[in-house]
């Protein structure tokens, strides 16, 4: 599967990530800075549950007529000089990318950020077909230059690296002779990139917002790159994943507005674009041709299913930012382009249990990525919906485990069997406790002794205890 | 008012003193207590694990023991929380449905039912020294109860009460999750007890006993000095 | 001139089949249940919106000179000057003429040897060329935007994209009756337009401010691809 870059099993990886102390440091940072400035965002607002509400609304209701708006959108893309390219898969949508710039004769692309490129591996079928390709997010230039290193934030994608890393790559990549300070870093990006731009055939752009009733599609950056991509080579290609839509320009500031205080808790970021069709008529900037790519690649296989509602996601990592588990293995222990909550939960259904049937495991369902969800996904749900989907219909789940819980559910269903198991419990276990602990457990106790110490079972169980004490009070009283 | 305890296993088995304080704190404001003898676990283990069908037979026994209850009254927030999912796992039942969803709405966690029910702040309860509390999971976030454990706390005389740094993040525990993701979990309460040492607290009160059976495990293990302690335990302390 | 559609039939007809249903033929915007947007900044004066404004303007590091329109050319000039003078790169916009600033393009700044560009569609490719090699590029602002200190552009043959984007520094003329709330505003007036028959922009803008990165270390730089200062100039039209 193309969204899968790592070969090494989920174990493995997570400990070669929990080892990396400065990643862990700068995710940390990073969670605690992002979890800050969101909810002063969403406080200032002052009836951010509200929003959310009707965040969930639109993206509800796009998903349920997903067809329809796909539709106006085409037609509103076409009327404006636009062409429009459904793919199903990811191989369609990048052979016709491919195709197009053959075909403008264009050698050197310029792209902004984009999932769903880094998904259906574009950068691979375009640089094979003899094409230069330079990313121009900051981040994922950075992340190019070092060799095609993995995002590891949808966001932030390489939040992993720090800027003495970055130097050094620089440095050996691009001559740069530099500081390590961010300032002069970017300032590089912005020497080498600007002559880029320059001279690209191509632009290639994410969407993260297409809007039906206009034919338009929107850019969110900080950095203005995508209004570069957009604004400077002749023909535009924007690739979008088919859930990515909104009726109207109207539901588009809701979501925009959600989007950029979720991600960075920025009211507006410095650039939202909205681009309709080519260039205009006497227009001397943007593109003459436009192309609007638009990639189903498994998502028509979520829809109408337990899972719809991930689909509603607009991509803010909010779930990312705010998640216990992220904040220690960091993305690249997801072995997915798309980590944190949101991707263990999507990772499984793009890409397949067989690549990524432990992430959802990688969740104590504690529900902060549900809460933090400024389109309510109820992330914690789905991720259990995995489970029981690996669990029954998969038939995924380990032979001891399947004991384990078929013997669970008699115990815990049968009063007597849980009974006779718990008084006799305390003696059971007596050899192996020391001053009421027990720190060498058997069998399912060993997994939780090799790090805490497990209590020893009570002598008297509180129900026997009640019993007494009810006894002793009813004696009182007569 | 009468109440039915739903102590939970791990009380039941291992911590039976949270259990003690628990029917000791509400006996003080006239709580008239049963315990139902049916009562064995919520089915939380097996179904986070994605057994649902495996942990059904548990959730049924829950709804047939404390059927006849008046309150439903549980010393952790995510067997509360569970009690309160069944509605959602047996919807379209029609048996079951509708029993599960009588049950939902009368259970409480406890200083959830002190706070809101009972509209006890002050319980009278006195301990001396320095405190943090963790707020847990499924008990803020699902169930909803954020307040009612500072509330009580607050009027705790002798207790000073420090905020836990990231005291939104999960302690690792999980259920199952503590021991299938061994690692991940030992970074998680590694944090977590970091982050109560930190506090210089004395105490680190929780009101779930499933993660402050996770954090003591922990702090035991490493030989820290920071008590944990359910909140029962420091509300029927004087 | 209209483009091309490949594919779509089958495409759409997969997710009709999904979502267990024939395709739609026609789907009215609801009426939504929940409308936060319209309640911010409801009832604020035109004074209140840029008092929102002018804070708003210290946090996304973009100045905010303030000014009567007698004063705006000296102002305007003062702002170039600050920033290092020309080249610049204007919109070709009747505003400018309207704000009175015709002696300071023509007449002023080529005095003081300050080169002005004007887009010109005219001049074609050159106009890019242009505003690329400009140390400031100046624009009116439609739309503005008080609540994230945003101005709006929509683009014309007349307008290029590249005069706020290109040059190393960008200027902002804030007429301040374009003063609204928020985005809701703007979404709304370019719905009117829609059905007031007008096309849709090729190209509209929100600018907020400088381009600016968090990418390395999370660390705020500013200026990135876009420009690397931005200033906005408020003038009392009202």
């Amino acid at each position: 599967m193309a969204m899968k870059f790592s070969t090494e099993d989920f174990k493995e990886r997570i400990k070669e990530n929990i080892g990396d102390d400065f990643m862990r440091k700068a995710v940390a940072g990073a969670q605690e800075r992002l979890h800050t400035r969101r909810l002063d965002a969403a406080e200032e607002l002052g009836n951010w549950e509200e929003w959310r509400s009707h965040g969930e609304e639109i993206r509800q209701h796009v998903l349920e007529n997903l067809d329809y708006y796909l539709h106006q959108l085409s037609e509103n893309v076409a009327s404006r000089g636009g062409h429009v390219f459904f793919a199903k898969t990811g191989e369609e949508a990048s052979r016709y990318i491919k195709e197009v710039i053959q075909k403008k004769e264009g050698k050197k692309v310029v792209k902004s950020k984009s999932m769903v490129t880094e998904e259906i591996h574009l950068n691979a079928c375009l640089e094979e077909a003899g094409c230069e390709v330079i990313e121009t997010d900051l981040g994922e230039y950075i992340l190019q230059v070092d060799d095609h290193d993995p995002p590891s934030h949808i966001v932030a994608p390489a939040l992993h690296k720090n800027k003495e890393q970055i130097r050094d790559v620089f440095a050996q990549k691009l001559d740069y002779d530099r500081t390590s300070k961010p300032e002069e870093l970017a300032m590089h990006a912005r020497e080498m990139l600007r002559k880029e731009f320059l001279t690209a055939d191509i632009g290639i752009t994410g969407c993260n917002f297409a809007i039906a009733e206009t034919g338009s599609v929107t850019l969110v950056t900080n950095e203005g790159n995508a209004r570069l991509v957009s604004a400077l080579p002749k023909t535009q290609i924007t690739v979008m994943g088919m859930e990515r839509i909104v009726p109207s320009f109207e539901e588009f500031e809701v979501l925009v507005s959600l989007l950029t205080r979720s991600a960075v808790g920025q009211k507006l970021t410095s650039y939202v674009t909205a681009l309709t069709g080519p260039q205009g008529e006497g227009d001397v900037d943007g593109p003459e041709d436009f192309h609007l790519v638009i990639v189903d690649n498994g998502r028509s296989r979520i829809l109408g299913t337990e899972f719809q509602s991930v689909l509603q996601c607009i991509r803010c990592a909010a779930c990312v930012n705010v998640c216990p588990v992220y904040r220690h293995i960091g993305g690249h222990s997801y072995g997915s382009i798309y980590s944190g909550p949101i991707g263990a939960v999507l990772s499984p259904l793009l890409g397949g249990y067989d690549d990524f049937k432990e992430l959802p495991y990688a969740s104590t369902l504690c529900a902060a990525c549900t809460d933090a969800c400024p389109v309510k996904i109820p992330l914690h749900e789905l991720l259990h919906k995995h489970r029981q989907v690996i669990v029954e219909k998969e038939g995924r789940a380990p032979v001891s485990e399947k004991l384990a819980m078929k013997a669970f559910g008699l115990g815990a269903a049968s009063n007597p069997l849980y009974q006779m198991g718990s008084k006799v419990a305390s003696t059971v276990m007596k050899p192996l406790t020391k001053n009421d602990r027990i720190s060498k457990g058997p069998g399912p106790l060993k997994a939780w002794t090799e790090l805490r110490e497990f209590p020893a079972p009570e002598k008297e169980r509180f129900r026997d205890w009640f019993t007494h004490h009810q006894k002793e009070k009813g004696d009182g009283k007569s | 008012m009468k109440v039915s305890l739903f102590v939970t296993c791990l009380v039941d088995m291992f911590q039976a003193n949270v259990g003690k304080d628990m029917v000791e704190v509400l006996e003080r404001f006239g709580c008239e207590l049963t315990f139902p003898q049916g009562q064995v676990c919520c089915g939380q283990p097996a179904y986070n694990s994605g057994y649902v069908e495996e942990s059904k037979a548990a959730m049924k026994n829950m709804i047939q023991t404390f059927e006849e209850a008046e309150y439903v009254v549980t010393p952790s927030g995510s067997c509360a929380t569970m009690f309160k999912e069944y509605p959602r796992i047996f919807k379209g039942d029609s048996e079951w449905e509708p029993r599960a969803e009588k049950l939902a709405g009368k259970t409480y966690e406890f200083t959830e039912f002190l706070v809101e029910v009972l509209q006890v702040e002050a319980t009278g309860a006195k301990l001396e020294g320095k405190a943090t509390y963790h707020p847990s999971c499924h008990m803020t976030r699902l169930l909803g109860v954020k307040d009612a454990p500072m509330k009580l706390l607050n009027e705790v005389e002798g207790l000073e009460l420090i905020t836990l740094p990231n005291a939104h993040n999960c302690c690792g525990f999980g259920g199952t999750f503590s021991v299938k993701m061994g690692p991940i979990s030992e970074q998680m309460v590694d944090e977590k007890v970091a982050s109560a040492e930190l506090t210089g607290a004395d105490y680190l009160i929780g009101a779930d006993c499933g993660c402050l059976m996770n954090i003591k495990g922990r702090m035991e293990r490493k030989g820290k000095p920071v008590r944990v302690m359910h909140i029962a335990e420091v509300l029927n302390s004087r | 001139m209209s483009g091309t559609i490949q594919n779509r039939d089958a495409f759409l007809a997969n997710v009709a089949s999904s979502l267990g249903r024939e395709r739609k033929q026609r789907v009215e915007r609801p009426v939504w249940k929940f409308q936060p947007q319209h309640h911010v900044l409801k009832d604020a004066s035109q004074e209140e919106l840029v008092e929102v404004l002018r804070s708003q303007c210290r946090l996304i590091h973009a100045e905010l000179i303030e000014t009567s329109l007698a004063d705006l050319p000296k102002r305007l000039a003062a702002a170039v000057n600050l920033y290092g003078g020309g080249p610049l790169s204007l919109w070709k916009d009747e505003r400018f003429s309207g704000f009175g600033l015709d002696e300071l393009i023509h007449k002023q700044w080529p005095a003081e040897k300050k080169e002005v560009n004007i887009w010109d569609p005219v001049l074609g490719e050159k106009n890019i060329e242009l505003a690329e090699k400009a140390n400031i590029g100046i624009t009116f602002s439609d739309m503005t935007l008080a609540e994230s200190g945003t101005v709006v552009l929509f683009s014309s043959p007349d307008k290029g994209r590249s005069v706020s984007l290109l040059p190393k520094q960008y200027i902002a003329i804030i007429p301040k009756s374009t003063i609204v709330p928020r985005i809701t505003q703007a979404a709304e007036a370019i719905r009117g337009k829609i059905e007031g028959g007008e096309v849709v922009p090729s190209c509209i803008n929100f600018i907020t401010g400088p381009s600016n990165s968090a990418d390395i270390e999370m660390n705020l730089v500013i200026g990135v691809h876009g420009p690397v200062k931005a200033a906005y100039i408020l003038v009392n039209d009202c």
